[in-house]
């Protein structure tokens, strides 16, 4: 970047700049200006022109419950009491249609703003929730180096300021965002301030009162005490931004929702948040899917879309830069057990949402089912090629710097503009 | 199926506030808790318990943990029909209009009384540098009752042996704490049941195994023992989580512990062939028709020789030596050697040879881990690890190759590389570069502290929710979610997050407002070292109580410029900073890179 100067490297440049603070002269001067001065200030109110939101649907949820292909018998062949009947779909074409619990969320389906590609995964199935979160989002098979998809995102022009891209809900950082960029992981927005200080003066004081202790110290933890002295900064204009929804959006309850509604309130204050991940869990469901009136998939549906859609609804306007994408480790059987559940499978569906979305419609190649106990969904479309078109097409990200070694299949659901 | 589970920065409830759901399966509710102690990735895994729709009727008979953000000394067990569940965070008065507040006038600060040290060891009031520096990295923190007890063994070194040496310490206090939780003393069929019976969940008898490592950590005499168990165990590491190990993991640990002093070819033996270790890596379901890779490749990739050093022609001969450990997992849980899943005929592993013609395949393992823990490159290997753990994250080769000399040489003893590391002029030469893990921190905090944490009677009982201190910090004992332990660098333990859940906690503890049942903390005033004292030589008696070093100038302006209060201050048990400002002087102490590095 910094030997080549090009539009699309100005205008990252540029926009990292601002972020910074720093005056954009353009160039490989900027870069380097940049970063250096990065190491001197946060305190400049950063922007982020496009923000990723990444669902994480922890424990695997079923993607054949979400968006049914009702047009292939085997799916009821397979699922006698869990299924969902065809009449009961929405947004049905003549594959596929969504569960009623989705219902919230079918204005931004009508509108174009929302779609699903399914038959998605890891390249192999993997069906250790844990093995296959770390491959799903370390996302560079055959290399140790433990750096996360996000964080090669965020870490791809190297300046970095740490709230670029926010875990939030939840203390301890994820596969996806681990690495050498600097990431902020809270459980939520009144997480990120100095304990024991709330007015102006009592702040000011307990600053100061830390930088005289650890004035002096370097090592990991040095940096890391003055990246959280640059994080409190820069995360100010959050904390000044309202708590109540905007646009009369109402949450539903959960954590989802309220990782959602502190996204949102981030977003709004505009601190130069790229990227955003928010876990939902648990859809580990090996017992009582249940049905369409009850049970435990449609708990987890109702609470998702809900929140969701209330996320959306929240921002308003500002949802023309916000792009949604979710992922779930993989996706459970196709026949039902003995429990009325789904054990570990293989393939499943991913929905994207919002900004950029060519949305209202189905995506990826339909494998057809089996019916056998340990039948899966196949994978048709690397999980891969969803997330680099959204990365790619949205914020201006190589493919090949996020997810080395693959060569991603252009799905057509994403757009630039 | 919800499983009421640990949001990682949310205390939560433990034994007994599951929903009554009776639909799970053990495996379900095993898998279902896989973050159950909301450890690693996948924290958020365990928010089940939100994700349930919250009725009206689950309202009314809620029993989930909170903590009112803005009163935080209000726990109850009624998250969602509580009226502190409106509560914003406010923190606890920062104002009291009775007292009268003396105005900074930041340093120039008079240097409080310094104490140079006494070269008698014996009489010197507080750690020499050389003994802080041991208690630090070989204990779970130095506290003064510490260092009276090096004072009289004569010597550091003097106390380190004896500490090399655990059976002749008395160890009554933490020993008892063993029986506080049942579970860690029942065999697996008694675990499984309870389990199946939904009076103790798999995952809760973890949840109460990781609360007894961490009291021993707090409060066993035998601090070395306590250490070397815990890297040992993070070596030989069996996720808490894994499905199934429940049944065995409590006696696993106790294994480890009982060979953390001892040699490492015994240790690996006895490790590798537990049940816990075959139902975590799947060697108990491991068969002669087809070997499982997964123990077989780790035990050369992890526990022994490390990557790089085998092909993948070794990992199946490690496999197949391995075949014949079986447990009969969800069932009975028996483990049993099985005759007929040992996998016969010649194996080469490295150098290692054997015709491995008998059906009973315990001699042949035998023989092949104890060439593994031989094998130069283990040597080396739990050197680096050794050195890593104790002296720096980038320890010297001379000094990673001499350990590994003394290693070989002592027939795998650890004790001989353990005095050989303290002696090294590399390991003097370390003090406080090693940052202290977020787990490390909440258990030193609570020496520091001195809490007296009582048996619990329910789930808001300290000796229960302190877990979920470590949980909120990020790191709690042996939940680490992959078998390669984890890290030890610091790296991995420096982020913004780390540090504000750090001081979060040191400011509940400091102000005793969580955890806070069944356990007593000091009173603020009982903090002061006289009646009336000067407030930097107030300060110094804290430093040295918690940090076990007189205060130095920048120290005392930090807590000057925190509480707003001058130096040279006389301050008795009426004065601001005994009362209500005492939490915020104390957490400066508490959050100083002394306190956060060992």
């Amino acid at each position: 970047m910094a030997d080549a100067p090009c539009c699309d490297d100005f205008r990252r440049t540029s926009r990292r700049s601002f972020l910074r603070g720093a005056l954009a002269v353009g160039g490989a001067a900027t870069v380097a200006y940049g970063t250096a001065f990065t190491q001197t200030s946060y305190a400049a109110t950063g922007s982020a022109e496009r923000v990723l939101v990444v669902v994480s649907m922890r424990g695997a949820c079923d993607g054949l419950s979400l968006v049914v292909p009702h047009a292939d018998p085997t799916y009821y062949a397979a699922r006698p009491r869990i299924s969902v009947a065809a009449s009961s779909l929405l947004a049905k074409d003549g594959m596929f249609g969504l569960h009623p619990s989705l219902a919230p969320l079918l204005p931004l389906w009508n509108a174009g703003k929302m779609a699903a590609v399914h038959a998605t995964g890891l390249p192999s199935p993997n069906r250790s929730h844990f093995a296959a979160m770390e491959d799903l989002e370390d996302a560079d098979p055959g290399s140790a180096a433990r750096v996360g998809w996000l964080n090669r995102l965020v870490g791809r022009d190297g300046v970095g300021s740490p709230i670029e891209a926010i875990q939030m809900g939840g203390g301890v950082p994820s596969t996806a965002v681990l690495g050498p960029q600097p990431t902020l992981v809270t459980s939520g927005i009144d997480q990120v301030k100095l304990p024991g200080a709330t007015t102006a003066t009592e702040i000011a004081a307990r600053r100061r009162s830390l930088s005289t202790a650890w004035a002096g110290s370097d090592g990991a933890l040095g940096t890391g005490f003055r990246s959280t002295l640059d994080v409190i900064d820069e995360f100010a204009p959050v904390h000044a931004t309202s708590a109540t929804p905007a646009n009369g959006a109402v949450y539903p309850r959960g954590d989802l929702a309220q990782a959602l509604q502190d996204s949102a309130r981030t977003i709004r204050a505009d601190v130069g948040a790229e990227v955003i991940t928010v876990d939902h869990g648990s859809w580990d469901h090996h017992t009582g899917i249940g049905t369409i009136a009850s049970g435990n998939l449609k708990n987890m549906a109702d609470e998702w879309a809900g929140a969701i859609a209330a996320f959306f609804k929240d921002l308003g306007p500002l949802a023309d830069k916000v792009t949604l994408v979710t992922i779930s480790e993989f996706g459970r059987r196709v026949a039902e057990n003995a429990n009325q559940g789904l054990d570990h499978g293989y393939g499943n569906v991913m929905f994207l949402m919002g900004a950029g979305v060519k949305g209202g419609r189905y995506y990826g190649r339909w494998p057809g089912l089996t019916n056998t106990t340990d039948a899966d969904l196949l994978v048709t479309t690397d999980y891969r090629s969803v997330l680099s078109e959204v990365v790619t097409t949205r914020l201006d990200a190589s493919s090949a710097e996020v997810f080395p070694g693959f060569q991603p299949e252009s799905i057509g659901a994403m757009t630039s503009l | 199926m919800s499983v009421a589970a640990a949001p990682p920065s949310v205390p939560t409830p433990a034994d007994g506030v599951r929903d009554a759901e009776p639909t799970t399966s053990r495996r379900g509710l095993a898998r279902g808790v896989i973050g159950g102690l909301a450890v690693a990735a996948v924290a958020p895994l365990v928010t089940a318990e939100e994700a349930e729709a919250v009725t009206r009727a689950h309202r009314r008979k809620c029993k989930h943990w909170h903590r009112c953000a803005r009163h935080r000394w209000h726990t109850c067990r009624h998250k969602h029909r509580c009226k502190h569940r409106f509560h914003k965070a406010k923190p606890p008065a920062t104002t009291d209009p009775g007292t009268p507040e003396t105005p900074v006038d930041p340093p120039p600060v008079d240097p409080p009384p310094v104490d140079t040290g006494d070269p008698d060891f014996v009489v010197s009031p507080i750690p020499t540098a050389e003994s802080l520096h041991l208690g630090n990295r070989f204990t779970y923190g130095m506290t003064p009752a510490l260092h009276a007890q090096m004072k009289k063994h004569g010597s550091p070194q003097a106390w380190f042996e004896a500490q090399l040496n655990p059976s002749a310490i008395g160890d009554a206090k933490a020993d008892a704490m063993q029986t506080w939780w049942l579970s860690i003393n029942l065999d697996a069929t008694a675990i499984a049941q309870r389990d199946k019976d939904e009076i103790e969940g798999g995952w809760m008898a973890m949840a109460n195994y990781a609360r007894w490592c961490l009291l021993r950590r707090i409060y066993s005499q035998r601090q070395v023992l306590e250490v070397m168990a815990e890297f040992w165990e993070n070596h030989l590491h069996i996720p808490l989580n894994d499905d199934g190990v429940y049944t065995y993991r409590a006696d696993y640990g106790k294994v480890i512990r009982s060979h953390a002093l001892g040699r490492f070819d015994q240790m690996l033996r006895a490790a590798i062939t537990h049940p816990a270790m075959g139902i975590s890596l799947d060697n108990a379901r491991s068969t002669k028709k087809a070997p499982n890779e997964n123990l077989g490749r780790e035990l050369l990739e992890l526990h022994t020789v490390g990557r790089g050093n085998h092909t993948e022609d070794d990992v199946k001969n490690s496999a197949r030596i391995l075949t014949g450990y079986r447990v009969e997992l969800w069932t009975t849980w028996r483990s049993y050697y099985d005759l007929n899943s040992h996998w016969t005929g010649p194996v080469r592993v490295l150098d290692f040879t054997h015709p491995n013609a008998d059906a009973d395949g315990r001699a042949v393992t035998d023989a092949y881990l104890t060439y593994l823990a031989k094998h130069p490159r283990t040597a080396e290997r739990i050197a680096r690890k050794l050195a890593t753990r104790f002296v720096s994250d980038s320890p010297s080769e001379a000094l990673v190759s001499r350990l590994a000399d003394v290693y070989l040489a002592s027939d795998t003893a650890i004790k001989p590389v353990l005095l050989a590391l303290v002696a090294s002029e590399e390991f003097k030469a370390s003090a406080g570069l090693k940052v202290r893990t977020p787990t490390d921190d909440v258990v030193a905090t609570h020496r520091v502290m001195r809490t007296e944490i009582a048996k619990p009677v329910d789930d808001n009982s300290t000796a229960n929710s302190m877990l979920w201190q470590t949980t909120a910090i990020g790191h709690s004992p042996f939940a680490w979610a992959r078998p390669d332990g984890p890290p030890e660098r610091a790296g991995a333990w420096s982020s913004t997050s780390r540090l504000l859940a750090s001081f979060d906690i040191h400011y509940s503890m400091a102000g005793g407002w969580w955890p806070k049942k069944d356990a007593t903390y000091p009173t603020y005033a009982s903090w002061l070292p006289a009646p009336t004292v000067r407030f930097d030589a107030f300060v110094d008696h804290l430093s040295r109580q918690v940090l076990g070093k007189a205060a130095p100038a920048r120290l005392v302006q930090a807590c000057s410029e925190a509480v707003g209060v001058a130096p040279a201050t006389s301050v008795d048990k009426d004065h601001a900073v005994a009362r209500w400002k005492f939490p915020l002087l104390l957490t400066t102490l508490l959050d100083t890179p002394d306190h956060l590095h060992r």
